[in-house]
């Protein structure tokens, strides 16, 4: 089938097949490849980008789905060299260790954020429950979240 | 949002948090054929057929590869790992796993076929229409159950699926402890059998260039040189025409040091086909047919004094090896058992008596730890529960037990010699960081609100790998951009090891990291060196990262003198660089390192006048430590919260404190994960793996540990140039028991005995309305 | 996956018509179910039709004593809606809880009801508080709607339009998640309705069903105390890897008792 889809603020047209996923077609066929697969049954997180501007599992949503939507992936977070600040932080923090899951927790992060600019500790585990990691133990992570938030705060506050 | 002054905490973290690190799923080839596994789906069978016909014909396949392929291409079995060596003498019993079933299968997940096709999908819908022919055979997917008389047998050689009987130390030292004992204490604790599940899937894509007799082989490992060997073991290709590339590996815990079927299996197929394969796994193929880790019964028995000085403790292990002896399962329940099988204390006899038992289940092999954190585990449990019976305060029997700090060095009474230690001073700390001494009444709080609480610790000692290679060696080469190559062969999967060997060469020459590259396993260098693994790396590579700084100094000295016009030895090493003066302040006539090193003339092969080597042999190290959890229980529920984790840790001189803690907290939620409810079930009668994806295997998530809280007891070692004990164990070996120790300190409470892991909701739940009636 | 053909749906009667002429033909929405059974090609529709843009399954409104959600509104939406949130708090509570914030931007209250998972928690909502479910050409009640281990009343070819709730006087919603998978081992909806008292019980049983000791139980004595010694069937109820019948019925009474303590 055709589709168009905005990507990272670049609007492409594009050929797939009615099953390919979305993952797939960011991975294969427009080579973002920083979106990972880590399972089969939607559980890991991995995957996770931000469509129309929230944060689903890209490998649960055809790309046929997305004909007409607006896809960030991590690839498309940062602002030229200028990382944003969950970006940022995910290192400060020590956040990620082998970073297989890093790109999808950030993508998480970002969202959990846009709706809680200043998580609670239980808002922060609801809004990543559905992202793994088995390097970091988490703990970094949190910190990181909300290292990002007061990061964004300020950001925000300076700019107001 | 400025993010101009933003400098990452590690070198990796910049291409890692913007998503251009490169796993080797991300790898693609032009001309790429892709391939799809065909697998078992009995437990235990005889294959009397396979039937390609339809699959052959199906759209875009180009060829399926079965067990006479393997055969006709000369290719051996999955490696055994180095054989053990039995109570009587004798050797180990070795039945090793082919890369393709030939005429019978053991368990289910087990490699039949090999499918390549034009993509993916091709290969995935022609995998479908391959018949298998089979045979059901009984299957015993317990060590129980394979043990029983009359159970069926696996392989015709190892008779009651038994495939060695080891020991260690001294039978007849413990049995006469045992006689004059006032006290003894037994209890059998299962380490319950895993999935190491890192969040990478295993994949692979190989190129065979056939004018330069060439494979190139794109696959996570822990170390370029213990998956080349295995491959070439497998193949019979030599290791000079196999190039292993890892660039990122997205965790790995122990699980991929060597390689499995399909690695195998794609340099058969690209060298036969004349172009790129690439196989990419599945969560579910993961949960089938990778290794699996733990898989332990430790039952121990000890043997106290009218005043509660240990005489020895007895063991029995059962290793489950599952269907095949595959890489590291026997040498983890006998040596890893054994080894530390005293822990921290003086103990003046100790025996282990080890089986290892065939099961048709996915063969067992390394998981963070290999059996030390499980020993680790079992002794401290096995403390607590003889404190508990024989009414004796827990803290006071580890104490009057403690190795003192003036034995060291000391060696055990099975002969582990353990450098260094504190034992009696790190658990001190650890237990007024968790104001232990305040347990009872925060208990008491939690009890007025219906929870019941409970505080465990665990005093675990593990020893750090040895290391296979005989030295470790790392070599700088000066690039013509101005920094220093530093390659090396341990391959990170999560450690960070760009950032800290960088550091420690950093630091020996004075200069900033940004200055150094750390590049492991890169094909252009043959080195000798041990991959990550036994939380060797940082000790290891680093301390041959260390005497290559120096050595790096010793060359530039020279160098150095003629550039000043001074004596050598009248120069100073100041602030990285060579100096006549001897302050920052009055530094007379200077030239920096990074200078000096730019001025040189290269030979006329590019190799620059202060290229060379560090080396280190670094043996085993003993980190260790106390680590204290306080786990409040919703008896309503079964659900258990953690409300406290403290860790204090001996891990010798520490060199990257941030990334040690990344570790210990990795270590301790995977620790939790196994406490609480990671467990691989196999259903009895079928054989079918019951527990095959996240739906049911219950991974730690955020909030399964909200806290931890780290400090250190550091004594450092003298077995390295850098002082410093591995970290990468030491999470888990800490946590099994401080979290079993409070959950049974709490289930004991009220009457429960003692329970195997995993403490799910509902089996908590179940001891606890047992003993309520 | 295996191969299909996909077509967003141009309105709900051409979606219908999709439907009656290929009976292999699938109606996708959120497709956090469907989506996954084909990736384990344990479900092979021959055609997807994507209904999630359809205005026809979309809207929540407030209808008079009634709050009327569209099948294809997300569980995300539902949870942060104003009128939901000032209406039926235990609503918006229940879909703000389902799966993890990725699930919930994109499954949907009608594809969740049509699929009438064991586990699933909107069953619980809808038979809980007297729904009714607003067909292409019918109107279900709740307690006619779902039938039994992924069964409902709906044809081959009849598709949800939008789910009327009654507002109840007051509902709770209570839920215990298996670790694993996050779905629902017990969770339960407890109401007072203008029609009397509700007890929906999800995730322990092999559909959901009404606890109606429990019911007649706080008709007496509105209160968590009331149902302690209510019997529950725990032969009735699912035994698996993650816990027995005689810990589901726990788990209900807890998850109730939960449920009303939070409104008292």
């Amino acid at each position: 089938m055709n589709l168009e889809l905005t990507v990272n603020g670049k609007t492409q047209s594009m050929q797939c097949e009615d099953r390919t996923l979305l993952v797939d077609l960011l991975r294969e066929q427009i080579g973002l490849t920083g979106t990972h697969v880590g399972c089969d049954t939607s559980q890991c997180g991995c995957c996770t980008v931000h469509l129309d501007g929230q944060a689903v599992k890209s490998c649960t949503v055809l790309a046929a789905q997305a004909d007409g939507s607006s896809i960030t992936t991590i690839e498309g977070l940062a602002h030229g060299d200028a990382l944003h600040p969950v970006q940022q932080a995910f290192s400060a923090c020590h956040g990620l260790q082998c970073g297989y899951c890093t790109p999808g927790m950030i993508m998480a992060s970002t969202d959990l954020l846009r709706r809680h600019p200043d998580p609670t500790d239980e808002q922060i585990r609801e809004g990543l429950a559905g992202n793994l990691c088995r390097c970091t133990g988490y703990v970094n992570i949190v910190a990181a979240v909300k290292q990002a938030a007061s990061l964004m705060r300020a950001a925000g506050s300076q700019s107001a | 949002m400025n993010t101009a002054t933003f400098t990452p905490s590690r070198v990796e973290d910049l291409r890692l948090v913007t998503g251009r690190g490169r796993y080797t799923a991300d790898w693609n080839l032009p001309g790429q054929l892709h391939a799809h596994m065909v697998r078992s789906d009995r437990a235990h069978a005889l294959v009397r057929g396979i039937d390609t016909s339809a699959a052959k014909a199906s759209p875009g396949v180009v060829a399926i590869l079965t067990a006479d392929d393997v055969k006709a291409a000369g290719y051996t079995d999955i490696p055994t790992g180095a054989p053990v060596k039995t109570a009587d003498g004798s050797m180990q019993v070795k039945c090793a796993m082919p890369v393709l079933a030939t005429d019978r299968v053991r368990f289910v997940g087990q490699p039949i076929a090999m499918v390549i096709a034009e993509s993916a999908r091709a290969a995935q819908d022609a995998a479908e229409q391959i018949m298998v022919d089979y045979e059901d055979l009984v299957s015993v997917t317990s060590m129980d159950a394979a043990r029983r008389p009359g159970a069926p047998e696996l392989h015709g050689v190892a008779a009651g699926n038994l495939s060695a009987v080891a020991i260690a130390g001294d039978e007849a030292a413990v049995a006469a402890a045992f006689a004059r004992a006032t006290m003894t204490t037994t209890l059998s604790m299962d380490s319950q059998r895993l999935a190491v599940a890192p969040m990478e899937l295993r994949a692979c894509l190989v190129d065979y260039d056939a004018s330069a007799d060439r494979y190139t082989v794109y696959t996570p490992t822990q170390g370029m040189l213990g998956m080349r060997g295995s491959l070439s073991q497998i193949s019979g290709v030599t290791g000079d025409k196999i190039q292993v590339i890892a660039e990122d590996v997205g965790g790995s815990f122990g699980l991929r040091g060597g390689s499995a079927s399909e690695q195998a299996l794609l340099m058969l197929a690209a060298r036969r086909l004349g172009k790129p394969v690439k196989w990419v796994s599945s969560r579910s193929e993961h949960f089938t047919s990778e290794w699996h880790g733990r898989a332990l019964r430790l039952i121990g028995h000890i043997a106290l004094d009218a005043q509660h000085n240990i005489l020895a403790i007895r063991w029995e292990h059962q290793a489950d090896l599952g269907a095949y002896t595959c890489y590291f399962q026997a040498f983890i329940g006998t040596r890893n058992l054994s080894v530390t099988m005293g822990g921290v204390y003086r103990i003046p006899a100790l025996f282990a008596r080890q089986e290892l038992i065939f099961t048709n289940t996915a063969p067992v092999s390394a998981y963070r730890g290999a059996g030390r954190p499980d020993i680790a585990y079992a002794i401290e449990r096995l403390i607590d529960q003889a404190a508990a019976e024989h009414g004796i305060d827990p803290v006071e029997l580890r104490r009057r037990n403690f190795i003192p700090n003036d034995a060291f060095p000391y060696t055990t009474a099975n002969g582990t010699v353990y450098d260094s230690g504190d034992f009696d001073g790190t658990m001190s700390k650890a237990l007024v960081m968790a104001d232990y001494a305040g347990f009872a009444a925060r208990r008491d709080e939690a009890a007025r609100r219906g929870k019941l609480r409970g505080i465990g610790f665990g005093c675990y000692l593990e020893a750090s790998g040895a290391g296979g290679a005989p030295k470790d060696v790392v070599r700088a080469k000066f690039a013509a951009d101005g920094r220093i190559d530093v390659f090396g062969v341990t391959g990170s999967s999560g450690q960070g090891h760009e950032t800290s060997f960088a550091q420690i060469v950093a630091d020996g020459l004075g200069v900033s990291p940004a200055a150094i590259r750390y590049r492991a396993s890169d094909p252009s260098q043959e080195l000798v060196g041990n991959g990550t693994g036994g939380s060797r790396s940082l000790y290891g590579a680093g301390s041959a990262c260390k005497m290559l700084a120096a050595r790096i100094l010793e060359l530039a000295r020279a160098a150095a003198a003629r550039a000043l016009d001074a004596a050598p030895e009248s120069l100073q090493y100041v602030d990285g660089g060579f100096q006549t003066g001897s302050a920052t302040s009055d530094p007379g006539k200077r030239i920096g390192l990074l200078e000096l090193a730019g001025k040189l003339a290269r030979s006329a092969d590019g190799a620059h006048p202060l290229d060379c080597e560090g080396e280190a042999v670094s043996g085993a190290t003993f980190p260790n430590g106390c680590h204290v959890a306080e786990v409040e229980i919703d008896p309503q529920t079964g659900v258990t919260e953690v409300i406290a984790y403290n860790a204090v840790d001996d891990l010798g001189t520490v060199i990257s404190p941030q990334l040690v803690q990344g570790q210990v907290h990795g270590g301790v939620l995977q620790g939790a994960g196994q406490v609480f409810g990671e467990q691989i079930i196999y259903d009895d009668d079928t054989g079918q793996l019951l527990t095959g994806s996240f739906m049911d295997y219950p991974m730690p998530r955020v909030g399964w540990v909200p806290n931890i809280r780290n400090d250190y007891n550091p004594v450092p070692t003298t077995l390295n140039a850098l002082g410093a004990k591995g970290v990468g164990e030491s999470g888990c070996s800490g946590s099994l028991p401080a979290l079993v120790n409070a959950m049974s300190a709490a289930l004991r409470s009220r009457g429960v005995p003692p329970m195997n892991m995993p403490f799910t909701p509902a089996r908590v739940w179940e001891a606890l309305s047992e003993r309520a009636g | 996956m295996y191969p299909f053909t996909y077509e967003r749906a141009s309105s709900l009667q051409h979606s219908v018509q999709g439907l009656r002429s290929d009976p292999e033909a699938k109606l996708l929405a959120g497709g956090m179910t469907l989506l996954p059974t084909m990736k384990m090609r344990l479900a092979a529709p021959s055609r997807l039709i994507d209904i999630a843009r359809l205005a026809d399954l979309r809207g929540i409104t407030r209808e008079g004593n009634t709050i009327v959600i569209g099948a294809a509104q997300r569980h995300c939406e539902v949870a942060a809606d104003p009128t939901v949130r000032a209406a039926i708090p235990a609503l918006a509570e229940l879909a703000g809880h389902i799966g993890d914030p990725q699930v919930r931007a994109r499954g949907t209250l009608g594809g969740s009801i049509a699929n009438n998972d064991p586990a699933a928690d909107y069953p619980a909502a809808l038979l809980g508080l007297d729904a009714t479910v607003i067909t292409d050409r019918r109107s279900i009640a709740a307690a006619d709607f779902f039938l039994g281990l992924f069964t409902t009343a709906l044809e081959p070819d009849e598709i949800i339009r939008a789910v009327r709730f009654a507002l109840p006087r007051r509902a709770a919603y209570a839920k215990f998640a298996q670790a694993a998978s996050g779905y629902a081992m017990a969770g339960v909806m407890v109401a007072q309705l203008d029609a009397g008292i509700r007890v929906a019980v999800t995730g322990a049983g092999p559909g959901v069903f009404r606890w109606r000791e429990a019911e007649a139980a706080l008709a007496g004595k509105w209160s968590s105390d009331a149902i302690a010694g209510c019997a529950l069937d725990a032969g009735a109820l699912n035994t698996d890897l993650h816990g027995s019948a005689a810990y589901r019925a726990q788990l209900v009474r807890v998850m109730a008792a939960q449920a009303l303590d939070r409104l008292n």
